[in-house]
């Protein structure tokens, strides 16, 4: 990964609950989290619904938008003040011409996968005990690093279940 | 202009927006109600003018974008009196003062915090037509000022008119917190 963070050529500050991106821009941008934590949701008349966290020292994107190069509805906003590497989809593009990093890439892009398949199996289990364990096995980062407010949307439940949840 | 560029900029100006405004919630009532004289807005205020001009023209844009059986356009064309309106309402070095009509004039109405969860809302709505706009033409789709009915702009017009105003006033929320500074 260190690779990747290279080819940042710009470092941004954001204040917490700063944007990063709102609905409808186009953003091709990847992040890398070098301190603090972002949070990744869409909003549905209103109400949120977090689909992903980026955490320090991880990288992060809007995915779509990323790799169609078309407007994608997600936000990203600071959960805290952080401090974001940015790499444009253009290094990475010159990055891939030399065909030995093309395999790194590809490793990332596989994890990603991976991480999408689990996330989405998240989503799709009923209970809300089973849906906290798997993350809580999965990341247990998350629960060190994100407030448990914002926790318990992205597990679908409200923050009473939650803290039940975490108690038993 | 292409009508993707304009989108694309009103988007992020937008995003500009809405994170000077989410840190005015890091203050206290106290600042945000402060003013440097009795006929002179707050902060508060400030945002309130920006949220009735929201109250017309949300709705508006919003309805004649569902209605419309437009297509979306490659290219977008200023109009005459649009660029004009829209240029007018860029905050100038030296301060253009300008008359508020008395509906859109909040003085010394009784504002609370919520003002600012209303104007965040409002700019969540504004994305929102941003984004529906890319399905119409900016150029054909005609938005009816709250000056006169008579007197309407091309979408894309009424688009940058709408958000410079609140740039306008987001610069006197800056020289009221310098105010307030040297008060």
């Amino acid at each position: 990964m260190k690779e990747i963070i290279e080819l940042s050529d710009k470092t941004i500050t954001i204040e917490r609950n700063e944007f990063l991106k709102v609905k409808g821009s186009v953003d091709r941008n990847l992040y890398y989290v070098e301190s603090g934590s972002l949070r990744i949701f869409v909003l549905d008349n209103y109400v949120e619904q977090i689909i992903r966290f980026g955490y320090k020292e991880n990288l992060t994107a809007s995915l779509d938008s990323f790799l169609t190069g078309k407007p994608s509805e997600l936000y990203i906003q600071a959960i805290k003040k952080s401090v974001i590497k940015v790499i444009p989809k253009e290094q990475i593009d010159n990055f891939l011409k030399t065909e030995s990093n093309q395999n790194l890439w590809t490793k990332i892009l596989e994890n990603l996968v991976i991480q999408q398949m689990e996330r989405e199996i998240d989503i799709l289990t009923n209970s809300p005990k089973e849906r906290y364990e798997r993350v809580l096995r999965r990341s247990p980062q998350l629960f060190q690093e994100i407030p448990h407010r914002h926790i318990a949307n992205y597990l679908r439940m409200s923050a009473e279940t939650l803290s039940r949840l975490k108690k038993s | 202009m292409q009508s993707e560029n304009l989108i694309q900029s009103l988007i992020e100006q937008t995003r500009k927006v809405i994170n000077t405004v989410e840190k005015l919630k890091d203050n206290d009532l106290q600042t945000l109600t402060w003013k440097h004289d009795q006929n002179s807005w707050s902060i508060l205020e400030c945002l309130e003018h920006l949220n009735l001009y929201g109250n017309f023209y949300l709705p508006e844009i919003e309805s004649k974008i569902k209605n419309s059986t437009t297509k979306s356009e490659s290219e977008f064309k200023s109009g005459f009196l649009g660029n004009y309106f829209a240029k007018s309402m860029l905050p100038k070095d030296k301060l253009n003062k300008m008359k508020t009509f008395k509906d859109k004039n909040p003085l010394n109405a009784n504002l609370d915090k919520s003002v600012i969860d209303k104007f965040i809302e409002q700019q969540v709505k504004l994305l929102d037509l941003l984004s529906q706009s890319r399905n119409v033409s900016l150029n054909k789709v005609k938005i009816q000022t709250s000056i006169s009915s008579l007197i309407k702009l091309k979408l894309g017009d009424t688009f940058q008119f709408f958000i410079n105003h609140i740039f306008r006033h987001l610069k006197q929320i800056e020289r009221i917190e310098t105010e307030m500074k040297n008060a």
